[in-house]
């Protein structure tokens, strides 16, 4: 019942913000898995059978858990169990107005793993998700298995600073629609959207339905307190693995390479010919790398040597990490010309591993 | 929340039946009763003291309400079955007693407390009352009735900052959980309204 309680301002609420409660709520018809956090609801989807290694996925800023379907349908089969949740603000978990801590969606995910009593996690993470993941890892390393940040920032680049103002001004100005616009040609290809530019108009109506303006405003509104983690970074110990799209523009290269030069312990991964949202436009050759990390965390083999590789473009090449020669904070490779103008390179290329 | 799968249904009537007298008259008897809600709260508050700048949102969207409610009145055409309106008015119900609380005596101007839970219900409603995505793709762009709703949707999504403005920086003694949890309350209180709505809209 939905009938409004008039006595609520003098109602002694409590709020166990440490506490969850693990409850099968009936919403929309459907009976979908939430956890209690102080009086806020978590959505989750947790896919595999108990006892088996676990990924976690964390969305980016304007996705939802049901956008990790097809990775669960990709690991379980493999022997993983799969978790994607709804942070807050997002899909059908609740949507705060007034305030939400960035720190706070670390602390929220450690409990929601105490509370499906999940000890330990691999942890993948794409765009606003990445930074929750950083944050996680630095906070509460003792959680993790590993760590994959896709299409991430550990700090705002001057231009990503700009970049999520205008974000901000447009939909505070605008409105939901607008942002909606303004992020497929942001985080997709050109082939990407002609191939798809019928179903964009069904899809908006969809992110438009599901989406809160007011909720994305709010989590974008909390990086006005964001505190660069950089300084941190270095706490990150686990297996990690940084990727990045060749032509991600959003969070071009010096955002990884920020990550890359302070996580001992971890590789960069560039997927070829891929923006932003790789996740999406680019599935099976993500979920072939990340399952060719995992492997390697899993058997022991992994190297984090801080160095840098190239995805195949092939999910089913034989071998999948090539080395990136030259300088991969360029876009282009200039060639020499002369003896005179072979300068030594700049950055230390990456040594030539065994390839997975 | 609202299911997604109610807003395909009230589309999908309404691309079968286009803009029928009826579905004009469902619509507008509940987006203005919404409306002369946030109305009659706006026009209580915008003489309050001390507001300040607020002063000039406030009064800014007393006057856009008022002019969304104008617009649909006179873009409508209207049915004449008196049943509607007695359908409307029950499912709209839970909307109009959570406004006449909020404006009992002594009123928002002098109730604090009156006053925050007028921000949180208008907020509800501009934020999750959205009819652009039951406008079929096959409905004439310049129809006036069309136009009108499209026009509100937008202007809500403007509207709503003076509400998120003030419920994250209103001076006010209510702890900030009690104030999520108020806020939290009212869109499930219209969720549920305007899901209601929605089922309504699609039945023939």
């Amino acid at each position: 019942m939905l009938a409004h309680d008039q006595n609520v301002h003098n109602s002694p609420i409590e709020y166990p913000v440490k506490s969850f409660f693990i409850e099968f709520a009936h919403l929309s018809g459907s009976t979908m898995p939430t956890v209690q956090f102080g009086h806020h609801q978590v959505h989750y989807e947790l896919t595999g059978e108990p006892g088996r290694p676990v990924i976690t996925f964390l969305n980016g800023l304007t996705q939802n858990a049901n956008l990790w379907k097809s990775y669960a349908d990709y690991f379980v089969p493999r022997g993983y169990r799969v978790l994607a949740y709804d942070m807050l603000g997002q899909g059908r978990s609740s949507k705060p107005v007034i305030d939400i801590k960035l720190a706070m969606h670390a602390d929220m995910l450690d409990d929601l793993l105490e509370q499906l009593d999940i000890e330990k996690t691999h942890l993948a993470s794409i765009s606003f998700g990445g930074i929750i993941a950083l944050d996680f890892a630095i906070r509460h390393g003792h959680r993790l298995h590993s760590l994959t940040a896709m299409s991430t920032f550990a700090e705002l680049t001057p231009q990503l600073d700009l970049l999520g103002a205008v974000m901000l001004q447009g939909l505070a100005e605008v409105g939901l629609p607008y942002l909606q616009s303004m992020l497929y040609p942001m985080n997709m290809s050109s082939a990407w959207i002609a191939a798809n530019r019928e179903r964009i108009p069904a899809m908006k109506r969809a992110g438009y339905i599901g989406n809160d303006g007011y909720a994305m405003q709010n989590l974008m509104e909390s990086f006005v307190e964001f505190q660069p983690l950089t300084p941190d970074l270095h706490k990150i110990k686990v297996p990690t693995l940084i990727m990045n799209g060749e032509f991600d523009f959003f969070t071009p290269r010096e955002c990884h390479e920020v990550i890359r030069s302070k996580v001992r312990n971890s590789r960069l991964l560039i997927i070829q010919r891929a923006y932003h949202a790789f996740t999406l436009e680019m599935p099976a050759v993500t979920m072939r790398q990340l399952e060719v990390f995992l492997d390697q965390v899993t058997a022991g083999t992994w190297q984090g040597d801080q160095s840098v590789w190239i995805a195949a473009d092939d999910p089913t090449a034989e071998t999948q990490w090539l080395p990136c020669a030259g300088d991969w904070m360029r876009a282009v490779q200039p060639a020499t010309v002369s003896p005179a103008a072979n300068a030594p390179n700049r950055r230390k290329t990456p040594t030539r591993k065994k390839t997975p | 929340m609202i299911d997604p799968a109610l807003f395909d249904q009230a589309r999908d009537r309404i691309a079968v039946s286009g803009f029928t007298p009826e579905i004009q008259t469902k619509t507008t008897l509940f987006l203005c009763t919404a409306k002369n809600g946030n109305l009659m709260f706006h026009s209580s508050v915008q003489w309050m003291q001390n507001l300040n700048v607020v002063q000039q949102f406030i009064l800014s969207q007393y006057s856009r309400e008022l002019e969304a409610v104008t617009l649909l009145s006179r873009t409508a055409q209207w049915s004449t079955d008196p049943a509607l309106a007695i359908e409307g008015t029950r499912i709209v119900a839970p909307l109009m007693m959570a406004w006449g609380q909020i404006m009992l005596p002594p009123g928002p101007l002098l109730n604090p407390q009156a006053a925050y839970r007028g921000i949180s219900l208008g907020h509800a409603q501009l934020a999750r009352i959205r009819m652009a995505p039951v406008i079929p793709d096959n409905a004439d762009p310049l129809d006036p009735f069309v136009v009108a709703l499209q026009r509100i949707e937008q202007e809500n999504g403007r509207m709503l900052q003076t509400q998120i403005r003030l419920l994250k920086n209103i001076g006010t003694e209510i702890p900030l959980e009690e104030r999520e949890a108020l806020v939290e309350q009212d869109q499930q209180l219209v969720d549920g309204v305007f899901s209601e709505f929605l089922t309504w809209l699609a039945t023939p």
